[in-house]
Formats: structure tokens, C-alpha cells, sequence
């Protein structure tokens, strides 16, 4: 992990210097965007296909149960005599062992035959959250586990969990009393023992060096026993952590695209052609639950189920190109962290919150609830729902607003529609003078009276129709809008039928 | 109205129906009107509405247009004049219910609100059991069902409504023979007793031993009338369009080589 | 295989007497029933049967995810409530239901407005309804107030802050949905059962649905303070999926789930009311889930144990019956029936089945050992042969001829006599037809 992460700051240190790389890395605000930037990449990756496959509650499942996972491998850490740390290789083990077992339990649950799937799903993984709650709250004693962390994760202090990269001035130091900086001083070796004090004549003394011994470059720096600072890189490791899953699941969607596209639209053909359904099925799972690990740090067990979901289903409402999707989601769910760093911070896209809650203040008694405050990761995906929302709404193609106004279309064209071809129909029948009559035509088409005459002027606005004599008549141009009708909408040999009486 | 009179005549009366999902017409100015004792398939190919008529028909979906008669009334008014059996997939028959209780359930509209259905009910149930051969079932519980005793007990609920009218979706879907068999017998009583009784039907070779009335469906209505007038090869090719190998009205043999590609219908179904 | 089972009735009975002891064990075990904890577990075992009674309902329309997804929805409008109104379990409960059925709209909207699926859909509410829920909660703490304590317990459960008004509500509320539920019981289960029938008939359903649906809301929001947001949907459908194992009959499995529910949240609000450490949801969820398991693995008819032994059952006696044939024709093809067929070549004929074969015909005296590896038929597995043989004949007849002769279809493919299977008249007619053909093969030889 150590190597990776020099590795990552050698590529960076071509670009900046070790102080902007330390400034820049001390600011919360830069490191919590970064890690959830990390979080909204790596989610939306194999969100994409748990979307696509009708998984996305697996993926809640999974972040749920997630949580056992760290919590056995926490404690077998503690029974190994082990300093417990959430960024060991072992949880991400048992988190994609929790993972996996959810999944498992889920299906064999189901297989049984005896619980449908949706309450197979809503039982195995409350019951492993359940376990897992409470192995935390009587075994682990851990400031790093309480239950608020499981909540909404610590995205805010990831600047303060650091590793420390030495650049120059690395070496430690060996002071022996024979170096010019050994400082010496002097002790009673027998005034504890002897219950003597120092001041007693018998006292004897010795003397012995103060500061000798191996220091660490820091440590000597703090001693003043060397002349500059060490350079070091603090280096956040959620980001290493991050960006390494994130990195992880690109390279697993790149590589199996193809593979991935066939079996989550037809997972038979995809076995027929021999291409593992159900290996392909259990590694994506792997990494939804080590991506649901490694995001617990940041944003807690449950709100990482965000980062799964809705940047995918944001970027599913634009575009109906996998590639294009795939690409789109992480922008969408990079959009809500940054915007969602702002709103805990009290500004929503620019707004500035404390100000809206002091005016509220001034019309409503808030009780001085006037100042915004909220935890980082819970904003975030709060701004992810706000994007999709606005994007539910706007979307050209499969947005509300273009639905409604679609649908509202397609409606009056199918009145008109459903006017000229009862036109057109009785046209020449034997009961015409009756069928067509302007004073009872809406009878014959169960309208209301005001319906009819809205349709009719709709239609004859656009000289589809005609009146004449207290009836109804269909003109040419409404007889070529039945026929391009029917050719779109109604069965083959209808077409032909009626394509064929027209052209008579 | 000279109408209103003319149209009591017909057991069910259907003017210029028109159904959309999405604008798109499922079904287009649909006329149809059956007079009463006849036994009536509606045939088509998949997604040509057939399901969709008998839906709109019970006020299951809303029509875009059109006006429905039973005996002259509007379904609202004429309910307890229909039976209604509808497609053995469309309920879940792991339900923890017995036989009995599912052909109860037919009687539930009678016993009105709150009440509990009682010995009178049993017995009526029971002896709806007993005529489609089902009645040493009475107590299993469904899951332990064959597709043919589902049927059976499907119909026998419609009969304990003890209707004039009975609307009946693909009740010949995956039934063993012997079912079949039984089925027509049941349908043939039922029009002996002076029963409507309308059914989708799907096999076009069985629609001349089963059937005396047939209505040709496909978006729009094809043809109806007794089966000598109706069920001919130009209405059958106008209906299934170019598909039907070796018509031979006479015989009856059809041969349905392919049905329609329907996955846009199927969106469609899956949206009722 | 009745459908009224009794021994649902002896389950029945058994978690009544589990309640009985119940009490005085848990005295025995250093329980003190002082007042509060009295109360947390009366209040527990109400909310428990509450959630077991909808449950029921919300399992059999296939909605637990919905329930889920609810019950993550309810968190924000626990948080505005008390913003507003202070700690008070009622308006508490009135915010939770408002969130919850706004959420339920939002999942509505989504999917009816939308190509995302509904599953996706609760993501997305279940998600950002929880996400607003944590603010409101944070924004709350701001305030050093002793009372937003009580909040967090809505997240994990904490049944020890039930306190004796909340119990009078809860029997309030409690009632007026038993009430519901027997008043529109066979509505409900209509709609459950068959929609299109109920719409067909004249029911509105769609205000059923939304009566039902509002039932399940409430219990939902009652049952949150129990086990929190998080785990209410395992104390929804856990004591249902356990219920339905027992029983194939609604009413005995809204009781058993009543039942299952009042005992999980009893011993969960109990145990969390001894140790205050443990949140009271995942100790219901615990003990729920126990009673899953022990549902899946030994209910009689469905049951993973039972479905086991069963076929277990069946490959010995069919092995049995196998051998017992081979050993009967090889002894007919030397016009001797207690001639005795070697061992070797049953299980060149069987395979190794055949040794489980012999070991239980020989346990049931049908056949007896002669000299080395080699098996004969005693006077009573001649009998039994030939029974069989017969019996292996009328079932090829049936196959081949019920469709000519109208026989009635068959499905208990675990009957292996058809004597029973069939009534008395079929299986005669099948018996001339057996006759006529041995008849035959007679004259032929």
C-alpha cells in the first residue's frame, strides 16, 4: 500500500511541489472532495450494471451486510493481537466475503422454494446487519467503529488520516556521547532506593547522556538536532484506498464490457455462448462489496448505496447508450459531491443557508435552529438526488416534463384520430345523416359535448374536417391523416385494407 | 329510444370500443354484439387485444372511447349478471388458501361487506365443485394443484356467481386433455341453461368442435357471427394476415405456422 | 395431506405456552419485572404482533423491499416532527406516516413517469429519504438538549424509551388495525389473491390498496421505535415468512405471525431493557430470524428437514420395490418363484442402490438370504411382487390410455399404488385392460 501511494506522489510530484502538495492536501475541503470524487467513480461503475441487471437493492443488501464483514475481521484482528485499522487488507477479505455470503444466503433462501425473492432479499440482510450491530456494540470497543460512523462515515477527517512520505532528510539519527550534539545531565542512582534525597550527602551520582539514542527525522527536527526539516508528503490514505477500487473497477468494466453488456440483457444467450454467467454474476458482486468497504470509511454503510444508484439512474433518463452511461454516471455523481461539500457546508448551489433559516427565523419561531449544520456524506447524496431530480424533470427525451407534454401530444392526435376515422367510416353508410349529425355526433362517440367541439375545431383548424348542413364531413386531407395513421399504428393487413379503400 | 329497446335483445352489446395504451391503439372502434345462449371464442393472434376486450369490457382498464351494454345495462349496473375467469398466471398460487375457499371468493360480492361467508355459501361452493369434478379437492390447498384443477377451480368460482354472462380468458391454456374435455362440458351446460358465455380462445382447430359463435379480433374487429359465416379463410387471412398454412375451412385443419412478433405488445400486456 | 392441518394448532398452543413460561424463566434467569420493564416488554410484544398481523400482508403482495424502503422514508418526517412539535411519540408517528407515503408516491412517480424499475426506484427514495433524515437529525443535535437523545433511538431501536402513554397509543392504534383487518378481511385477501377478479367483481380496489397499504404504514411507523429504520423491514416480514411455513390457511398464519411477532419483540425489548448496551432492533431481528430458520428447516409439509427425509424416504422404498421386481422376474424366468437371485447380479442390474434395496426388503422379511450373496423371495415378497408387478402394468396402461378413456389426471407423484390414486371405477376399468392383455401374452406363449 506504502509503495503504491510513493508510487502516486513520485507522478504528482512532477507536476507540483512537496509544499503545494501539502497545503493543498491539508485542506478538508480538497481531500473530501477528492476521496468523494473516488467514491462516485467507483460506485457508479458497477452501479451501471446492478441497474441494468434489476439488482439495485442488492447493492443495499450488500452495503449493509458489508458492515459484518468488517466487524468479524475487526475482531479476529484484536483476537490476533493485531492493532485494529480500517484500511487493512483483511477487511477488504471479509467485507467481500460478506459480500458474497449475502448473496448466497439471498439465493439459497429463495431456492428453497418456501420465500418468494423479494422477502428472501428482506430477510438475509437485516439479519446480518442485525448480527453485525451487535457484535459492535458488545465486543468492539473501538473508537473507530461506533454505530454513527456506520451511519455517515468520517468523509469530513479524511485530511487527518494520513500516512507520512519522507522526501529528504529522511534518515534517522544516532546521537552517541561521544557526538558533538549528546547533551548530558546527572542522576541519583540511589535515592529512589535508599529513600534518600538528592540533597543528602550520601546521595551518589552519575552522569549520562540525555538524548542519545536513534531519533526519527521528525523527532530530531523537534530536537533542533539537525538544521532543516525533513520533506515529507502527508498523503490522505482514503485516497489511496479510493482511488485503488476505483481503479479496480475500471479496469474489471473495460476489460469485460462485452461480456458484461451480453449477460446483463440475456444472461441464457450469455451461458449458451459459454461466457460464465454466473462467475461474471459473483465478481461483480465481489466489488460492489469491496467498493461498499472501502466507501465505509468515507460515507457510512448505507448512504454508499447512493453512489450505486442514482448517478446511474440520472445518466439512464439522458441517454439509452451503454458507453454513453457509463460515462456520464461518475460525472454525475463527481457533480454531487462537489456540490454536496458546499451544502454541508451551508450553501446550496450557492445559496447560503444560514441566511435563508435567519429569515425564516424572522417569520417563524425556529428556535434557534438558525444555523446550518449537517454531516458532509448525507449532503452529498443529497445533491445527487437534487441532480437527478432536475434531470427527472428536464431530460429531452425521458424527462417528466417532455413525458407529459408527449403524452398530452399523443392524446390529441388520438382524439382527432378516433374523430376522422369515425367520420370516414360512416362516410356513405346507410346511416350517415344520422352517424354524422353535428347534434348528436358526440353521442355516437360517448363524448362529452364539449369534448367534441374542442376536437372538431382542432380539426377542422387544420382542415381535416368540414361542416356543411348540420353534419360532418371528412375532406381529403383528413382521409390521408387516417391512412398515415393506420399505416403507423394498426396491424399489417388493416393497413392494406384500408389503404386499399382509400385508394378506391 | 328505439335503441335502448332493440339493444336488450343482445346478451352483450360492444359500440365503437376503442382502447390505448399510450395512444397507441390496443383496440380501434371494436364492434360486437352477441345475443344471448351462444358460445362465443374470440381468436386472434398474440397482442391482437383479446384479453384486452374482455378487460375493458369489465371496466378493468379505461377506455379511450366506446360504450358497453349487458342486457341493455352498463357494466356498472349489470355486475352481478357476469362471471369472470381470468387467466390462471395471473394470480400467485403459493396463496395459503384451500380450493373452497378461492370458489368462495365468487360469492364474496353477493355476501357484501363485512360479512363472512357461511354454511349457505359452503354448499353452493361445494356443489360448484362437484360439477367441474373437483369436489374431493375442496380442501387442499392450492399450491398442490395440477394446471387443469387451477382451471377447474377458477371456474367453478365463476359459476357460484351464478351468472348470465361469462367472460373467460384462455381457460384452454396448458390444460390436460381430459380438463379440455370437461371445460366444453361445462360451457355446453352453461348455453343449454340459456348462459352467455364468451371466451379467448387460442387454437383455431378446435374453435368448429367447441364453439357456435366466433369473433375474428385483430386491433380492430375482423369478423363476427356464427362460426359458418365467420370463420372462413379470407376472414382467417385477413385476421392472421399471410401466416396460415393449408386453410381448409371445411375441415377446419389450420395450421398457425407463426404468430405475430409481439414484444411491443408484451409491453403493453405487461403494463395492465 | 389436509389442508386444515391441526398441527398448526399444536404450533399454536406451543407458542402460547413459550409465552406462559416465558415470563416466570426469565424471573428465574435474574429478570426483574419492575415498571419500565414491564411496560418496554407489553410494548414490545404489542408492536411485535402489529408488524406479524400486516406482515402477513405485505409479505403475500410480494412488497417487504416496499416496506423497506418505507420504513427509510419515515426517518425525515420523524426528524420535522419533532422539530415542530418536541418529543412526542404521536406527532412523531404522524410525521413518519406523512414521510413514508410521500416516499411511496415519490417510488410511484418514478416508475410510472420513468424507465427506471421499481427497484431501482426505492433505491433512489430509500436513499435520499434516509440522506434527509440524517440532516435534519444532525442539524437537531446542534441544540445541547437532553431531549434529542430520544431521536437516535429511531435509527436502531431502543424499546426502553417506550414509556406507559406510549403503550396507550400503541393499543390505540393497534386496535384500529385489528379492526381494519377484520372488517375488510375478505376484501383483503381478495385483493391479495386476485385483483382482477375483485376489480371484475365491483371492488374498488385501488381504496382498498390504499386502506391496506395504509395499515401497513402504520405498523411500519409503530414498529420503528422497536427496531429502528434500518431493520424494521426484518420485523415486517420475518415472523410472516416464519408463519407461512406452518400453514396453508391465512386467518392460522396471521396468528402464528402475530404469535412470532409478539414473541420477537417481547424478548428483544426484554433483553435490551436488561442490557441497555444492546439496541433493541437487532435483537428482534435476532430472535425473528431464529424463528425463520427453524420455519424453513422443520416445519412439517415444507420444511427443508422434512422435504428431506422425505425423499430420502422415497429412494430406499423405491430402490426396494426395484430389487424386489428384479429378484421376482429373474425367479420367473427359471419358473421358480423362491428361486434365488445372486447378489452380484441385482447390482450389476442396479447398481449400488441395489445393496439399500436388499438391506430393506430384508428388514420387511420379503426376502431371506440363501446360501452366499444370494437373496430369495419369501411367501410374502411373492405377494408383494406380484402386487407390484400389477400395479407397475396398470400405471403403464393409465399412461397410455387415459386420455381414451377420460381418466382423471393425477398429480401426487409420491402415490406409488394407483389403487390410491385413482378412484375405484378407474382403476377396474384399468384392470379389464390389464386383464385382456395378460390374457393375450398367455395365448401368445
Amino acid at each position: 500500500m506504502l509503495i503504491i501511494e510513493r508510487m502516486i506522489i513520485d507522478i504528482l510530484l512532477n507536476f507540483t511541489s512537496i509544499e503545494q502538495l501539502n497545503t493543498f492536501m491539508a485542506q478538508p475541503r480538497n481531500v473530501a472532495i477528492i476521496v468523494g470524487a473516488l467514491v462516485a467513480i467507483a460506485a457508479a461503475l458497477p452501479g451501471v450494471f446492478l441497474l441494468l441487471r434489476k439488482m439495485a437493492l442488492t447493492s443495499d443488501a450488500i452495503s449493509h451486510t458489508v458492515l459484518l464483514g468488517i466487524v468479524v475481521a475487526f475482531m479476529i484482528m484484536v483476537g490476533l493481537g493485531a492493532n485494529p485499522d480500517l484500511n487493512s487488507p483483511l477487511l477488504l477479505i471479509g467485507a467481500a466475503a460478506a459480500g458474497v455470503v449475502t448473496v448466497m444466503l439471498t439465493e439459497a433462501i429463495y431456492r428453497s422454494g418456501l420465500v418468494k425473492a423479494d422477502a428472501a432479499l428482506g430477510l438475509a440482510f437485516p439479519f446480518l446487519f442485525a448480527l453485525a450491530i451487535i457484535l459492535i456494540s458488545h465486543y468492539v470497543d473501538n473508537v473507530h467503529l461506533d454505530e454513527d460512523a456506520v451511519l455517515v462515515g468520517e468523509i469530513g477527517v479524511a485530511y487527518a488520516n494520513i500516512n507520512v512520505h519522507c522526501y529528504e532528510q529522511c534518515d534517522s539519527i544516532t546521537i552517541t556521547p561521544d557526538d558533538a550534539r549528546a547533551e548530558f545531565g546527572r542522576r541519583c542512582t540511589n535515592c529512589s532506593a535508599g529513600g534518600l534525597s538528592p540533597r543528602d550527602p550520601e546521595a551518589e551520582f552519575e552522569t549520562y547522556c540525555i538524548n542519545c539514542g536513534t531519533h526519527t527525522a521528525a523527532e530530531a527536527w523537534r530536537e533542533r538536532l539537525i538544521d532543516s526539516p525533513p520533506v515529507q508528503v502527508r498523503w490522505p490514505r482514503a485516497i489511496t484506498t479510493m482511488g485503488l477500487i476505483a481503479l479496480v473497477n475500471i479496469i474489471f468494466i473495460t476489460l469485460f464490457y462485452k461480456e458484461l453488456k451480453l449477460v446483463s440483457f440475456d444472461e441464457a444467450l450469455a451461458g449458451a455462448l459459454g461466457f460464465r454467467p454466473t462467475v461474471l454474476h459473483y465478481t461483480l458482486m465481489i466489488l460492489v462489496s469491496l467498493t461498499a468497504v472501502a466507501a465505509f470509511d468515507a460515507v457510512g454503510s448505507i448512504l454508499v448505496v447512493a453512489f450505486f444508484i442514482i448517478p446511474v439512474a440520472t445518466a439512464y433518463l439522458l441517454t439509452d447508450r451503454l458507453s454513453l452511461i457509463i460515462i456520464l454516471s461518475p460525472i454525475f455523481g463527481i457533480a454531487g459531491v462537489y456540490w454536496g461539500y458546499d451544502l454541508a457546508r451551508g450553501y446550496f448551489w450557492g445559496l447560503p443557508l444560514d441566511g435563508v433559516l435567519q429569515w425564516l427565523d424572522s417569520i417563524i419561531e425556529l428556535n434557534g435552529y438558525t444555523t446550518w449544520n449537517t454531516s458532509i456524506s448525507a449532503a452529498m447524496v443529497l445533491m445527487l438526488a437534487a441532480i437527478f431530480v432536475v434531470v427527472w424533470m428536464m431530460s429531452p427525451r425521458y424527462g417528466l416534463i417532455a413525458t407529459i407534454i408527449n403524452r398530452r401530444l399523443r392524446r390529441l392526435q388520438f382524439e382527432d384520430q378516433m374523430l376522422l376515422v369515425h367520420l370516414y367510416n360512416h362516410l356513405g353508410g346507410e346511416r350517415e345523416a344520422e352517424e354524422l349529425a353535428l347534434e348528436t355526433l358526440h353521442q355516437h362517440l360517448q363524448w362529452p359535448r364539449m369534448k367534441l367541439e374542442r376536437v372538431l375545431a382542432r380539426v377542422r383548424l387544420r382542415q381535416l374536417a368540414k361542416i356543411q348542413h348540420g353534419q360532418v364531413y371528412i375532406t381529403q386531407a383528413g382521409i390521408e391523416a387516417v391512412r398515415n395513421f393506420a399505416e403507423q399504428n394498426l396491424p399489417v393487413e388493416h393497413q392494406e385494407q384500408i389503404i386499399r379503400a382509400v385508394g378506391d | 329510444m328505439t335503441e335502448q329497446g332493440k339493444s336488450c335483445n343482445w346478451a352483450l352489446e360492444i359500440n365503437d370500443l376503442t382502447v390505448a395504451y399510450n395512444s397507441k391503439p390496443a383496440l380501434w372502434d371494436v364492434d360486437l354484439r352477441v345475443p344471448e345462449g351462444v358460445l362465443l371464442a374470440i381468436v386472434g393472434p398474440n397482442g391482437a387485444g383479446k384479453s384486452t376486450l374482455i378487460k375493458a369490457t369489465l371496466d378493468l382498464i379505461p377506455r379511450a372511447a366506446g360504450s358497453i351494454r349487458i342486457y341493455g345495462k352498463p357494466y356498472r349496473q349489470a355486475r352481478n349478471l357476469v362471471g369472470y375467469v381470468p387467466q390462471r398466471g395471473s394470480v400467485d398460487w403459493d396463496f395459503p388458501t384451500s380450493v373452497l375457499d378461492v370458489t368462495m371468493m365468487g360469492l364474496y360480492g353477493k355476501i357484501g361487506w363485512f360479512k363472512r361467508p357461511g354454511k349457505k355459501e359452503r354448499e353452493l361452493a361445494m356443489s360448484a365443485l362437484e360439477q367441474v369434478g373437483i369436489a374431493h379437492l375442496a380442501h387442499r390447498q392450492i399450491s398442490q394443484l395440477s394446471g387443469g384443477q387451477q382451471q377447474r377451480t377458477f371456474l367453478a368460482r365463476a359459476l357460484v356467481q351464478d351468472a348470465q354472462v361469462y367472460f373467460m380468458d384462455e381457460p384452454f391454456a396448458a390444460v390436460d386433455a381430459v380438463t379440455e374435455r370437461a371445460i366444453v362440458n361445462i360451457l355446453k351446460e352453461l348455453r343449454e341453461r340459456g348462459k352467455t358465455v364468451i371466451v379467448v380462445h387460442h387454437d383455431l382447430q378446435t374453435v368448429r368442435d367447441y364453439f357456435d359463435w366466433v369473433a375474428l379480433l385483430n386491433v380492430e374487429m375482423v369478423a363476427v357471427g356464427t362460426v359458418y359465416e365467420a370463420f372462413t379463410n379470407d376472414n382467417l387471412r385477413k385476421t392472421y394476415g399471410g401466416r396460415i398454412a393449408g386453410i381448409g375451412a371445411a375441415s377446419g385443419a389450420i395450421d398457425v405456422t407463426s404468430t405475430r412478433d409481439s414484444a411491443e405488445y408484451a409491453e403493453v400486456g405487461d403494463a395492465v | 395431506m389436509q389442508y386444515k392441518s391441526h398441527h398448526v394448532w399444536w404450533v399454536i398452543a406451543i407458542m402460547a405456552l413459550i409465552f406462559l413460561i416465558f415470563i416466570p424463566l426469565s424471573i428465574a434467569l435474574g429478570v426483574r419485572y419492575d415498571y419500565t420493564l414491564t411496560t418496554v416488554a407489553v410494548g414490545g410484544a404489542l408492536l411485535g404482533a402489529i408488524s406479524g398481523m400486516l406482515g402477513t400482508f405485505t409479505v403475500l403482495r410480494k412488497e417487504s423491499l416496499m416496506g423497506d424502503a418505507l420504513s427509510h422514508a419515515a426517518l425525515p418526517g420523524i426528524a420535522i416532527a419533532f422539530l415542530i412539535a418536541g418529543r412526542q411519540l404521536g406527532w412523531l408517528l404522524v410525521g413518519a406516516g406523512i414521510a413514508g407515503w410521500i416516499g411511496a408516491q415519490g417510488i410511484r412517480a418514478i416508475t410510472n413517469t420513468t424507465r427506471i424499475k421499481q427497484d431501482a426506484a426505492m433505491g433512489i427514495v430509500l436513499t435520499t429519504f434516509f440522506a434527509l433524515g440524517l440532516t435534519f437529525l444532525s442539524f437537531i443535535q446542534q441544540l445541547p438538549d437532553a431531549s434529542q437523545a430520544g431521536l437516535d433511538q429511531f435509527i436502531f431501536g431502543q424499546a426502553a424509551a417506550i414509556v406507559r402513554r406510549d403503550v396507550e397509543l400503541i393499543i390505540i392504534v393497534g386496535t384500529f388495525a385489528l379492526l381494519g383487518i377484520l372488517f375488510f378481511w375478505k376484501e383483503f385477501k381478495l385483493i391479495t389473491f386476485d385483483r382482477e377478479f375483485a376489480g371484475a367483481n365491483g371492488y374498488p380496489v385501488q381504496l382498498l390498496d390504499l386502506l391496506l397499504g395504509t395499515l401497513i404504514v402504520v405498523a411500519i411507523v409503530l414498529g420503528l421505535q422497536l427496531a429502528g429504520v434500518i431493520l424494521m423491514v426484518g420485523m415486517l416480514i420475518a415472523p410472516a415468512v416464519a408463519a407461512r411455513q406452518w400453514t396453508h390457511h391465512l386467518g392460522q398464519m396471521t396468528i402464528l405471525s402475530m404469535m412470532f411477532g409478539a414473541f420477537s419483540g417481547a424478548s428483544g425489548a426484554v433483553i435490551s431493557g436488561i442490557d441497555t448496551g444492546l439496541p433493541t432492533g437487532p435483537i428482534i431481528i435476532t430472535v425473528a430470524f431464529t424463528l425463520v430458520f427453524i420455519s424453513l428447516l422443520f416445519a412439517p409439509e415444507r420444511g427443508l428437514l422434512w422435504t428431506w427425509w422425505r425423499q430420502l424416504q422415497d429412494k430406499r422404498r423405491f430402490a426396494a420395490i426395484n430389487v424386489l421386481i428384479d429378484i421376482y422376474r429373474h425367479a420367473c424366468q427359471h419358473d421358480d418363484p423362491h428361486y434365488p437371485a445372486p447378489e452380484g447380479y441385482l447390482r450389476a442390474l442396479r447398481g449400488p442402490i441395489a445393496k439399500t434395496g436388499l438391506y430393506y426388503l430384508h428388514k420387511a422379511g420379503l426376502i431371506r438370504s440363501v446360501g452366499k450373496d444370494k437373496w430369495a423371495l419369501t411367501d410374502s415378497g411373492e405377494a408383494a411382487a406380484i402386487h407390484e408387478d400389477r400395479n407397475r402394468l396398470l400405471w403403464a396402461l393409465y399412461r397410455q390410455h387415459s386420455e381414451a378413456l377420460s381418466l382423471p389426471s393425477i398429480r401426487e407423484e409420491r402415490e406409488i399404488d394407483i389403487r390410491h390414486c385413482l378412484p375405484e371405477d378407474a382403476v377396474s376399468q384399468l384392470e379389464v385392460l390389464a386383464n385382456e392383455l395378460t390374457d393375450k401374452q398367455n395365448l401368445e406363449s
